[in-house]
């Protein structure tokens, strides 16, 4: 078998079955959801069969595999677009409806198309989205620059304020299990640090002992973040690995069917 | 003190701005110059790197936005004039949607700018962005021109010499990731058990505890944890190469280093409010009881 094996077995999967599938579904309402568990269980099996299967047409350059990872690129791109056409349909539905904050979203909406604009002219262009040959920013790399970049470190930094607020109000040892945490994120927050020298900064006498004593806490911070912290991260990820494990295991066998969006008895 | 202590407890939280704001942006202006400490982490990742033969090759992958910058661009400038001292070829790309593309472009201009010699092409290549981030990793795991058919100006990857004996990732001798978010832990879950190739990762301070796991299972070369992992970075490449002084003496330019001042007096402040919030907790319920 070679890779056109393979690109037939894809082509017969992912567009024949599915479009089988939709003309019976239009008659066969119960067999609506036929088609896209079909295509769900195909595109579940074969990553896992390129694992195992060392063959041309599964695992080889152009086999099955590597194809359904091409194709799964593409799809990223469309999600894109379903992203850009929700914005757009629950905007104008807020302008339109002069909901509060309507405003947000004609300013929303304009950024939307002005830098999306810029970023279309600069493909129909060929000039791209970075330097003009004569070494000038773009009008796209521009409203990044200057527009889009401040404006989500502006947003990020905004965190730093609210946490220190959060952190005087809300981090208090009521309990055991609070104060074993106010304990290590306080370590923590003092191992990473240099705060001891800092404190120490007024005081010349102090230094040495600052700077042993700092040393000593970022000894301890690192112990609790390699020990106590590696082992309970690697109970979080392997416990999800085996959660998205299970999950797919579901989805392949076509039990779990929570994602094709259908109603009741469908 | 206690009626003092009671009225912090209801303080406005706008001094708690205030304080904040003071206790960041004083440091920036006017930096402190406090000793950073170099962890293990940070350690293996530069040693790894200075092990590396001439001509070898890092994938610097752009994982994060302008939301993350402070903490990943030290990291990934500092990994770039490694790979540019020590004659090492790199090949960057973008994978993270929100403006990954225009910071790589930046540090890749500033660096082209520092280290005029670098030719592109040869010595570097920009292969630009790419959606979908964990299903490029796979694709560039058996083909990375599947992925990215040309760099980001346009050009075929077979017509750059710097990518003539690259087809996949087997071929990279290293991948570094600056990362937010969880496309760095692909790079570690997709990349490293299929195609066998090194990691090593720049997280953000706040997803770095996760990576501790990987450390211990030898999955990650090394890590730069957040911004102190970053000015570590800095400290090892001033010790290791004295003329990438230039680089980090600068009173203008923003370094990791400078921020550990910041984040430093910014901790003692925190620090201080929850030490002073729990006193005035305290005290107050002792005079509830009675």
């Amino acid at each position: 078998m070679t890779s056109e094996f393979g690109q037939v077995a894809l082509v017969l999967c992912f567009a024949i079955v599915p479009i089988i599938g939709i003309v019976l579904g239009l008659n066969a309402p119960g067999l609506r959801s036929r088609g896209p568990v079909l295509v769900g269980v195909v595109a579940g099996i074969i990553p896992i069969l390129a694992m195992y299967i060392p063959k041309g047409f599964v695992s080889g350059p152009e086999g099955m595999g590597p194809r359904l990872d091409n194709w799964l690129i593409i799809l990223a791109g469309f999600a894109l677009l379903l992203g850009i056409v929700n914005v757009l349909q629950n905007n104008f539905k807020k302008i339109a409806r002069r909901d509060s904050g309507w405003f947000f979203s004609v300013v929303l909406l304009i950024g939307l198309f002005v830098t999306g604009g810029f970023g279309v002219y600069g493909a129909l262009s060929k000039v791209g989205i970075g330097f003009n040959p004569d070494g000038s920013p773009t009008p796209f790399k521009y409203m990044t620059d200057w527009f889009f970049q401040p404006l989500q470190s502006t947003i990020f930094a905004l965190l730093a304020f609210f946490m220190a607020s959060a952190a005087f109000r809300a981090f208090r040892a009521r309990n055991v299990e609070a104060t074993i945490l106010l304990v290590a994120a306080g370590l923590v927050m003092l191992g990473r640090v240099p705060i001891l020298e800092f404190l120490a900064v007024p005081f010349p006498f102090l230094h040495a002992a600052a700077s042993s004593g700092s040393q000593a806490l970022g000894k301890l911070t690192e112990w609790i973040m390699d020990v106590p912290n590696g082992a309970a991260q690697s109970g979080i990820i392997i416990g999800a690995a085996l959660g998205a494990a299970s999950m797919a295991i579901r989805v392949i066998l076509g039990i779990e069917r929570g994602y094709l969006g259908l109603g009741k008895g469908e | 003190m206690r009626g003092f202590l009671e009225r912090l407890l209801r303080m406005d939280r706008r001094w708690i701005f205030l304080f904040v704001l003071l206790s960041v942006a004083i440091p920036i202006v006017v930096p402190l110059g406090l000793p950073v400490t170099t962890t293990e982490s940070t350690r293996k990742a530069f040693e790894f790197i200075e092990a590396m033969k001439p001509g070898d090759t890092v994938l610097i992958s752009f994982d994060y936005g302008p939301s993350s910058a402070p903490e990943n661009d030290p990291m990934a400038e500092a990994v770039m004039r490694q790979c540019a001292i020590k004659k090492l070829r790199f090949v960057v790309i973008a994978l993270y949607p929100l403006g990954g593309l225009n910071l790589a472009n930046n540090v890749v201009a500033k660096i082209a700018a520092e280290f005029p010699d670098l030719k592109y092409g040869v010595d570097y290549v920009n292969l630009g962005y790419k959606d979908g981030a964990s299903a490029v990793m796979r694709r560039m795991g058996d083909d990375i021109a599947g992925a990215f058919p040309t760099d980001e100006a346009g050009t075929p990857l077979s017509q750059i010499p710097l990518m003539k004996g690259i087809a996949s990732l087997r071929q990279v001798q290293l991948v570094f990731t600056a990362a937010t978010g969880i496309i760095g832990e692909w790079w570690i879950t997709q990349v490293h058990p299929q195609a066998g190739t090194p990691i090593i990762i720049g997280p953000t301070a706040v997803s770095a505890p996760k990576y501790y796991a990987f450390l211990n299972s030898g999955q990650l070369e090394g890590m730069l944890g957040g911004m102190k992992g970053a000015a570590e970075y800095e400290k090892l490449m001033r010790a290791a190469h004295p003329e990438m002084e230039r680089f980090y003496a600068s009173t203008r330019a923003f370094t990791a280093t400078k921020g550990m001042d910041g984040q430093t007096v910014m901790h003692t402040v925190v620090l201080l409010f929850i030490l002073l919030g729990n006193l005035a907790f305290f005290l107050s319920q002792k005079k509830a009881v009675r």
